[in-house]
């Protein structure tokens, strides 16, 4: 029985994704149901659970392993999927998402995220990486009548299918040198060669590797899909994917990298180095010429992936930390605001581009007020998560000595903050046409006071939480 | 204690909200105003019992605060009040409410949202002034970004937008590079001591011994993030468009105390903790700043825009300031602190004249003006006073400052200073010439001739600034006593373990890097600083 323990979170989200489906199935065609509810309870159990599980370092078969960085990352992505669960109603209602297959497909993209936290094994990673992928990319298209959705879904998969190959091939490189998939193998494998020039197998398997992941994060220069992808996507699954995806891939590239491959760092780092200075510069600098909304924070999302690449550079304890710290941070601030922005369309009228924030302070001061703190915290901003994060993340630079990473981080994120300013200039100082905005249900109100009080307290107390991230890195590497 | 005025506008912030409803609603207008007036006032009581039971005799923090906030990283929540920061502590509450008042009439438009974010803005700046730790100052300072971003951008003039948008960009872009610099150096410190615990405690740092390469950058990257507040020549691009599409109360607290953050930061932070690259670059300063004297006042003199010349002269004037600490000798840095003071006093006050004039005709142009004292003569009196206070005349508070700026500038740097004084007779020209185009002459407007005189809440503006304009030119001691043993240490600190250093840099520092040579004349002017003394005194009754 203990040989389960290390999956129970994974097993319960699982489990309530099955249930949407079956509720799906004895839905009367036009009723109203709740589905979301099944989805909170299983997401809120999971996040128990892991709890529970907490320094336990509990194993299952070998292959995965519930130690405190993989629960750590759980509970991100337990809070990502109330957040979204939250959020979820109203909207699917609006833009009259198909609700039974959208609530199982992103509980099921949950559960793959998980196991990818959780994975000890190249092969299992990749299992949870296609698991996750299968279903964003549906999640991507999920509305058939829209043209931009269809075509943002098919590009993501073609392009999402070649890098899922670069990254088989990585780990069939992996499997040549170790003679197994096994993360823990790989490491003996790989220390076992000591110093002296590597074998270029390895470079080759760090190499694909190194793809299959700055894919899903993604980093330049693989990140053509991510403008088309979250822009065409319904905002409620931009805000999902961009947050889930993201923290999911970040926690198995930490576990891959600063682990097993770990030895070969000397080659890898300037590699990443060289990837994470571009992501920075591109992201913010493209995302100033943006006029739409969700392909802002399209760039945003390319822009933090980059920041979140220096805590891995870093290769310390407090890189590491930081990259966890950082994940939480972004994902409570970027569910936050593309929530509003998914909350104010409607189906006919998705309300994404600049100009549709026009006056929103006049005609709805609370979410204006609360899209200011999101937008504040993506920006670094003090007192609030997004600065703690940063500062974090560049303090793990630092302390390492990469002063230049640190310096092109803090000057690009003054470019990000023009645009995220831009929305705010849009909402307070300029007069809008009179818009009808839809309604706010009491749920939705709930999530945005949930994430708000993250990214505040996150940003004003942060040393319980620090003091978490910190302990869940140093039981494992 | 210190805490609780550091915080107390912030309460009165969220009072303001709850008390004003939701949405904009006119009917609680005066509540709102009156809670937001009390709390600031309230504030500014408490900012004096702390003057009060300020200790002057001590050079030391005191009604120092510590609990560890991050103590993972070495972050105090750390706050404490020396005689440098006092004053500008008293300043921040005596502006706060003259800020609130001066908008009573001028400000209609969500006057909830736009009281909750002067009090917000007043805890930052108080915050700023208190931190001991590098950290929380770093969280303050650019915390009060934000609501001086948006008290520009909604409740600014025409081009607002534009302006608030330049004043968040460029501050930041200074901000932040000293923010990696404040790693570095908590990370310095942390190679330093056995257990590896970086710290930003501002007192731990202070014993850091540096290379010469790294003090070099981190000084850079400081004083560029203070150089760009002052704002020193040539970083002072943003200022004018701030200050002149910022509302009276914005433009009020921004002159009053925004920019002193610039020059209090040098004198706090940049100085002290790199004393080798702070007296090598020195100079560059002194001339940046004698240009920014010269330019500024040059620039003031053909503007047609009262606020806009109003806004260059605190480019002139700023300029003594950072020329005084460049000096960074006892007359220097007192009068610089000083003139920190005055400047605030006396151009928060020219802005709310400036409001005055504009909430009366809805222009600020000078060529729109002209003959007022006839209509106006109470109004012309305050206005006449305010302005020879700015000027410097002996009596008044600027001529304390900048006599004592000039005589540590002189001792330090002759030439320099002979120019900088100069900026003296110009800023009478530029001042003068505004105050007789607008005031004196005939009353050519027809739409001047039946303007209201000082109304009741008006007097209760510019009773205090007048008043304290006087005070603080008649009786000087009592603000200069207090602040020189802090003075006094700050300065022993940057110049006067020199020799030690200079060979702590040699061993450090081998030939091949420049080695610090200080500013012509170092081991002299060391000299006369300890020589000197207690200054001030002296120079009280001219």
């Amino acid at each position: 029985m203990t040989d389960f323990a290390a999956i129970i979170p994974i097993v319960i989200v699982v489990l309530s994704a099955c249930a949407a489906m079956l509720a799906e199935a004895f839905r009367q065609p036009g009723e109203r149901m709740r589905i979301d509810g099944l989805g909170l309870i299983g997401l809120v159990g999971a996040a128990i659970a892991s709890c529970y599980l907490w320094n336990t370092d509990a194993r299952s078969f070998g292959v995965v392993r519930a130690d405190n960085f993989a629960l750590f990352v759980n509970l991100i992505l337990c809070l990502i999927g109330v957040l979204t669960m939250l959020f979820s109603d109203e909207v699917v209602e609006r833009e009259q998402i198909p609700p039974g297959e959208y609530y199982a497909l992103t509980l099921f993209g949950i559960s793959g995220m998980m196991l990818m936290a959780s994975a000890t094994d190249l092969l299992v990673i990749f299992l949870a990486l296609e698991i996750l992928s299968l279903s964003v990319y549906v999640l991507t298209g999920i509305r058939r009548s829209s043209l931009a959705g269809a075509e943002a879904a098919f590009k993501y998969f073609l392009l999402g299918s070649f890098s899922s190959a670069f990254f088989l091939y990585g780990v069939a490189f992996a499997f040549f040198i170790a003679g197994s998939t096994r993360l823990d193998d790989l490491s003996v494998a790989l220390s076992r060669q000591g110093a002296g020039p590597p074998d270029m197998l390895a470079l080759l398997a760090v190499g694909f590797l190194a793809i299959g992941f700055a894919f899903k994060v993604s980093a330049v220069p693989f990140h053509m899909w991510t403008p088309d992808a979250y822009e065409g996507a319904p905002t409620i699954v931009t805000a999902f994917m961009s947050t889930a995806v993201k923290a999911a891939a970040f926690a198995a590239f930490v576990r891959v990298f600063l682990s097993p491959l770990e030895p070969l760092r000397d080659q890898w780092i300037p590699v990443l180095s060289v990837i994470a200075v571009a992501t920075m510069i591109l992201g913010t600098v493209v995302g100033v010429l943006q006029t739409n909304v969700k392909r802002m924070l399209a760039y945003s999302s390319i822009a933090h992936a980059g920041y979140i690449m220096l805590g891995i550079i870093a290769t310390t304890n407090t890189g590491k930390a930081a990259v966890l710290f950082y994940l939480l941070a972004y994902a409570v601030t970027n569910i936050g605001a593309l929530g509003i922005v998914a909350l104010l369309g409607t189906a006919q009228e998705p309300h994404d581009e600049l100009r549709d924030f026009a006056g929103l302070w006049n005609s709805r001061p609370a979410l204006a007020g609360l899209m200011t703190v999101f937008l504040l915290s993506l920006g670094g901003f003090p007192p609030t998560a997004g600065f703690i994060g940063k500062w974090y993340i560049f303090s793990a630079a630092v302390e390492r000595g990469h002063y230049w990473l640190a310096i092109i981080g803090v000057l690009t994120s003054v470019i990000s903050v023009f645009f995220y300013l831009r929305i705010v200039v849009m909402m307070y100082m300029t007069e809008g046409p009179e818009m009808v905005r839809p309604r706010v249900p009491a749920t939705a109100m709930a999530g945005l006071a949930l994430a708000t009080f993250a990214v505040i307290y996150l940003g004003v107390l942060p040393t319980r939480v620090l003091a978490l991230a910190l302990e869940s890195i140093t039981t494992i590497f | 204690m210190l805490s609780t005025i550091v915080f107390l506008p912030l309460v009165g912030a969220i009072l303001v909200l709850i008390a004003g409803g939701r949405g904009d609603r006119s009917d609680r207008e005066p509540l709102v105003r009156n809670i937001a007036l009390a709390a600031s006032l309230v504030t500014f009581a408490a900012t004096l019992l702390l003057w009060w039971r300020f200790d002057p005799a001590s050079a030391l923090y005191q009604f120092e605060e510590r609990y560890a906030w991050i103590p993972a990283f070495g972050i105090d929540y750390s706050i404490g009040v020396d005689g440098i920061s006092l004053f500008l502590i008293v300043l921040t509450g005596f502006l706060t409410p003259i800020a609130l008042l001066s908008s009573w009439e001028s400000v209609h438009k969500n006057v909830k949202a736009f009281s909750a974010f002067v009090l917000a803005l007043e805890t930052a700046m108080l915050g700023v002034f208190v931190a001991i730790d590098l950290f929380l100052f770093y969280v303050f300072w650019d915390a009060m970004l934000i609501p001086m971003y948006f008290l520009i951008g909604v409740w600014g003039y025409e081009r607002r937008i534009y302006a608030a948008v330049k004043f968040i960009l460029y501050t930041m872009a200074g901000s932040v590079l000293m923010l990696v610099a404040i790693i570095g150096l908590a990370y310095v410190y942390a190679g330093t001591n056995p257990a590896g615990t970086p710290s930003f405690n501002l007192l731990d740092l202070y014993g850091l011994t540096l290379s010469w390469q790294m003090e070099m950058w981190f000084f850079i990257a400081f004083a560029l993030a203070f150089a760009i507040k002052v704002p020193i020549f040539p970083f002072h691009t943003w200022l004018p468009d701030a200050h002149v599409e910022a509302p009276t109360a914005g433009s009020i607290i921004l002159a009053g105390v925004l920019l002193k953050m610039g020059t209090y930061g040098l004198l706090r932070f940049a100085f002290p903790l790199f004393p080798n690259a702070a007296l090598y670059f020195a100079p560059v300063l002194g001339v940046l700043a004698v240009i920014g004297i010269i330019y500024g006042a040059l620039v003031a003199m053909v503007q047609p825009d009262m606020k806009k010349l109003v806004a260059y002269s605190s480019v002139s004037h700023l300029g003594f300031v950072v020329l005084g600490l460049a000096a960074m000798n006892v007359q220097g840095v007192q009068g610089s602190v000083y003139q920190m003071l005055n400047h605030g006093v006396s151009t928060g006050g020219l802005f709310m004249m400036v409001g005055m004039l504009s909430d009366r005709r809805h222009t600020r142009l000078i060529s729109e003006f002209g003959g007022l004292k006839a209509v106006m003569p109470r109004l012309v009196t305050a206005f006449l006073l305010i302005t020879l206070s700015s000027i410097a005349l002996p009596g008044m508070n600027g001529f304390i400052g900048e006599f004592l700026i000039l005589i540590g500038a002189f001792r330090w740097q002759t030439w320099l200073t002979a120019v900088a004084a100069t900026g003296v007779i110009l800023s009478a020209v530029y001042m003068l010439w505004m105050f007789q185009r607008v005031n004196y002459g005939p009353l050519t407007n027809a739409k001047n001739h039946s303007l209201p005189d000082l109304s009741p809440r008006e007097w209760g503006l510019v009773v205090p600034i007048v008043a304290m304009a006087i005070l603080m030119g008649v009786v000087p001691g009592i603000f200069l006593r207090p602040m020189e043993p802090s003075v006094n240490r700050i300065i022993e600190r940057v110049t006067g373990g020199e020799a030690v250093r200079a060979k702590l840099n040699e061993v450090a520092v081998p030939s091949a890097a420049p080695t610090p040579p200080g500013p012509a004349g170092g081991p002299a002017l060391n000299a006369d600083a300890k020589g000197s003394g207690a200054v001030g005194g002296g120079n009280d009754n001219d």
